[in-house]
């Protein structure tokens, strides 16, 4: 058997994996091949010493944003059930008693005029009935927005990423949601927070505003990682204004080779 | 066993009991934490990675079947986490320190440790460093993660005897670039 033959047995070896019979076989090779005994004993030496690679330790607020997380998913996940089930019952803990009484009194309005056979009545009820829908949809949606905000604003980048993963869950973004994330995708220290928030907002390219903010960021980024998937994206947008902003960034000297020849690469297609 | 509990706990997890994906956590965030530090080399990156990790094993827990082993879908995810972040990820590492880097990861360096040695480990920290990706992966899994090459094999999808292939290419790739590396 040629030396290459016994590659995976070395391997094995490495890891104190090899059956006796493979271990015998080995053996005997090493016995007759000081080439592969050399080999094996220096692969085996820096084995060792990986032992003493240590990793270092992970902060201690890692367990806090987990439970943080974990908090928050399950209350994104118990309204998710809820939609499922009735809006009326997701958006319960939303009302207060006097929305209660006004139910209520909506229900006793139906059923008096159910009572009095009156159609137009219930018709009237029940449009009312949906207006107060309406409104309460719309608050969990602020909630909504309001917590998707906040949590830009947090210290910590795992909740900020989560601030913007929150914004898939908002129908209709805003103004203030879109200059919130433009804000986070150009200021952000992160660069990982910068990456979701390009995604989020790649979601959102149907609005104009967002377009025009993306063309203006990638003059602002200087991260390869950004420079590199705001090509991707612009491409993906088939947007040709990028191509003026394109061009402005390969003026800057201290750009990435591999950025710069897919910068080059990507105002090709758009053009 | 450990692994069939893994595997009980993530199936109530599944069922519902989200909670419980807290006993999870507790087990494996520091050996989750300690590969995706070898595959960023950035701390920051890798705490927000492992919430990640955790965040995505809740919300496709469906997909978890317990025909294998928790573990093994667990990093199965990571990988996949990791991919989507990009992979030039690595780029950003060579505008931090590594030597500092190296200096505190190579162990707390008593006064007594011999010069050589000190020397010998930050080389070892640094050529693994250059390693390419799959290279890397495949002996952090196997290193520090201590699984066996046919669990390693069920996390990347390929065979068992790639797996020891690619050890092997990687452990010369390895020898190759320390030898070379001038201390
Ligand atoms: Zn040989």
């Amino acid at each position: 058997m040629k030396c290459e033959q016994y590659e995976e047995l070395f391997a094995g070896w490495l890891n104190n994996e090899l059956k006796p019979a493979e271990k015998e076989m080995l053996e005997q090779h090493l016995t007759g091949c000081p080439a592969c005994r050399a080999e094996l004993a220096s692969m085996q030496q820096l084995w060792a010493m990986m032992d003493e690679v240590e990793v270092p330790e992970p902060s201690a607020n890692m367990k806090t944003d987990f439970s943080a997380m974990l908090n928050d998913f399950k209350t994104a996940e118990a309204n998710k059930k809820g939609t499922t089930t009735g809006i009326k019952e997701q958006l319960s803990w939303l009302w207060d008693w006097k929305q209660k009484w006004s139910l209520a009194f909506n229900l006793a309005l139906i059923a008096i005029s159910f009572g009095c056979g009156y159609l137009v009545f219930n018709l009237a009820g029940n449009s009312k009935q949906d207006q107060q829908m309406a409104a309460l949809t719309s608050q969990v949606h602020e909630l909504k927005q309001t917590m998707m905000l906040a949590l830009l604003e947090n210290p910590s980048a795992s909740e900020r990423m989560r601030g913007v993963s929150y914004t898939g869950e908002i129908k209709h973004a805003d103004k203030e949601v879109i200059d919130a994330l433009l804000s986070t995708l150009n200021n952000d220290p992160n660069v990982n927070v910068r990456l979701s928030t390009l995604e989020a907002l790649t979601h959102l390219a149907s609005h104009p505003e967002v377009r025009a903010g993306l063309v203006q960021s990638i003059t602002l980024q200087d991260s390869p990682l950004m420079q590199s998937a705001i090509a991707d994206v612009m491409l993906k947008l088939q947007e040709r204004r990028s191509v003026k902003s394109f061009r402005e960034l390969l003026k800057q000297k201290n750009l990435d080779h591999g950025v710069r020849d897919k910068i080059k690469e990507t105002i090709t297609q758009l053009i | 066993m450990n692994s069939l509990a893994d595997n009980t706990i993530m199936l109530k997890v599944k069922a519902g009991d989200l909670d419980k994906m807290a006993l999870l956590f507790e087990r494996y965030h520091r050996p989750l934490y300690g590969f995706l530090f070898h595959m960023t080399y950035q701390r920051e990156t890798s705490e927000d990675l492992v919430q990640q990790v955790f965040y995505k094993m809740l919300k496709y827990r469906e997909t978890f079947t317990a025909t294998g082993e928790f573990v093994h879908w667990m990093y199965s995810i990571a990988r996949n986490t990791l991919k989507d972040q990009g992979k030039s990820l690595k780029q950003r590492v060579k505008h931090e320190n590594t030597d500092d880097l190296a200096e505190r990861l190579s162990g707390g360096l008593t006064p007594e440790e011999h010069l050589e040695k000190k020397q010998a480990k930050l080389g070892l920290y640094k050529a693994m460093e250059k390693l390419s990706d799959s290279h890397r992966e495949v002996l952090t899994l196997c290193k520090f993660q201590e699984l066996k090459y046919q669990e390693i094999a069920q996390i990347l999808d390929i065979s068992e005897i790639a797996v020891k292939t690619r050890a092997h290419r990687a452990m010369q790739e390895l020898k190759s670039i320390y030898e070379n590396t001038e201390r």
